[in-house]
């Protein structure tokens, strides 16, 4: 947004740049306006992110406590073997819904919950541990599904907000106050080339009555 | 639209996501290698939830933040600690609220 | 690009993420996907907790009078942090989801009033820029 101050002392100029300036004041309070409905926005999934991180942070420690059980019972190797048997094509439904033009993820989960036949590691494998550890695992998924469906809204609505800020700040610190520099520029200039006609008209007027 | 899920991360943490449906999984011991592994699953369209533990996510640190920022909405991207319950002392989003937010918290507290 | 030019883009894209056509809450409830298409071509979903919600709230006959999403107006004129809801039913609703007298036809909000409202409504109103 750099201007130059070269601007031509008229009163044409003068009714342009106030022009301007109206225009960049409107867009200042209307970018003021969404940054704050940004900081609303942020709060609320800030909120969401506070309710849900501690939940699936638990669930999420509950499961490796489970693993660790399976893997003493049934055996490290054996535990590994049935995670690559099993099925594993569990699809999360991201489709996007916007605040302000901000895209975010707004993420649909069906059940993540097996029982052991769909799972579908070997029945040679069937142990009630490993199950556990299984349905542990998805449930602490679906609750870090959700966990990062608020994170990336969080990280996507603060991006939107920096740039935002930078834009009302352009305006605020750098274009305004050229804007309004030119303008007093201008008026000074008007002032004194007024002041010089009016010495001027003095002048003659003052040569005009020597000579009667 | 459906997507699959991938983690990165021990042992411990792809197993017992593999155990619940995940369908990609990379453990990471290599670092050239987990990068790679890590690019093809941003860049794969398949794939909407990307699951690393913090642990990994900061031994890559820079180049990690880098591919966040550039990739697009998807895939969706989580740090989770893993089964020692690592989490960075700084939180991520504790900085971002610092970093932009800051001054705004102000306003909104007198708001309410 | 002049300044002036970058500050009309920027003004025209504030409202760029609101619907062409606006639902009512009586289609939306018999849609067995309710969404609308914005301007820039992107679809918003609406959630159906909250229609079910918002159909709680009115009486039968208003349900095809409620258009969606309903619009939060934010206009600097009006001062910061102050935003206006328009249309009889709209008011009807957004003043029983504040608990606020119920005004004719126009209801002045104010932000953390914007913000209880986004809370309960997240899909089903939007914000708008007016100047």
């Amino acid at each position: 947004m750099a201007m130059a101050l070269a601007v031509a002392p008229t009163r044409m100029e003068l009714l342009k740049l106030r022009q301007r300036v109206g225009l960049a004041q409107k867009g200042y309070d209307l970018l003021k306006e969404k940054m704050d409905a940004l900081v609303i926005e942020f709060f609320e999934v800030l909120k969401r992110i506070q309710e849900a991180r501690p939940k699936a942070l638990e669930q999420l420690s509950v499961a490796h406590r489970a693993l660790s059980m399976c893997f003493a019972i049934v055996g490290t190797l054996e535990t590994k073997q049935a995670s690559k048997e099993t099925k594993r094509e569990l699809q999360v439904d991201v489709s996007t819904r916007h605040i302000m033009g901000i895209a975010v993820p707004a993420v649909e989960v069906g059940e993540v919950e097996r029982n052991a036949l769909i799972r579908g590691y070997g029945l040679h494998m069937t142990s009630s541990v490993l199950d556990e550890a299984s349905k542990k695992f998805e449930r602490a998924l679906k609750l870090l599904i959700e966990l990062a469906e608020f994170e990336e809204s969080a990280f996507a609505i603060a991006r939107e907000f920096e740039k935002t800020k930078r834009r009302v700040n352009a305006l605020e610190y750098i274009l305004i106050p050229r804007l309004k520099e030119a303008i007093k520029f201008i008026m000074m200039r008007l002032d004194e080339m007024e002041r010089e006609n009016f010495s001027r008209l003095k002048r003659i007027k003052a040569m005009l009555e020597e000579r009667e | 639209m459906s997507y699959k899920i991938a983690v990165v991360g021990d042992q411990d943490t792809i197993t017992g996501f593999a155990l619940a449906g995940a369908t990609y999984t990379h453990i990471h011991t290599a670092r050239e290698e987990t990068l790679a592994k890590l690019n093809e699953f941003f860049a794969s369209g398949e794939i909407g939830l990307v699951l690393i533990t913090h642990r990994v996510a900061e031994e890559f640190g820079f180049d990690f933040r880098q591919m966040l920022r550039t990739k697009g909405l998807l895939p969706l991207v989580l740090r989770i600690p893993d089964k020692t319950g690592y989490m960075p002392k700084v939180d991520e989003l504790r900085k971002i609220i610092r970093r932009t937010v800051g001054a705004e918290i102000m306003v909104k507290k007198e708001g309410l | 690009m002049s300044s002036d030019r970058i500050i009309k883009l920027e003004l025209s894209r504030l409202n760029l993420h609101l619907p062409e056509r606006r639902l009512s809450l009586k289609e939306a409830l018999l849609s067995p996907r309710p969404q609308v298409a914005a301007r820039d071509g992107s679809v918003h979903v609406f959630k159906r907790g909250e229609l079910e919600f918002l159909a709680g709230l009115l009486p039968e006959a208003d349900r095809d009078k409620l258009p969606l999403p309903i619009l939060i107006a934010l206009e600097p004129k009006l001062g910061r942090g102050t935003a206006r809801i328009s249309g009889e039913v709209e008011v009807k609703v957004v003043s029983q989801v504040l608990g606020k007298e119920a005004a004719a036809g126009e209801l002045l909000i104010y932000r953390p009033e914007v913000a209880i409202l986004r809370r309960k409504l997240p899909t089903t109103t939007q914000y708008l820029f007016m100047w």
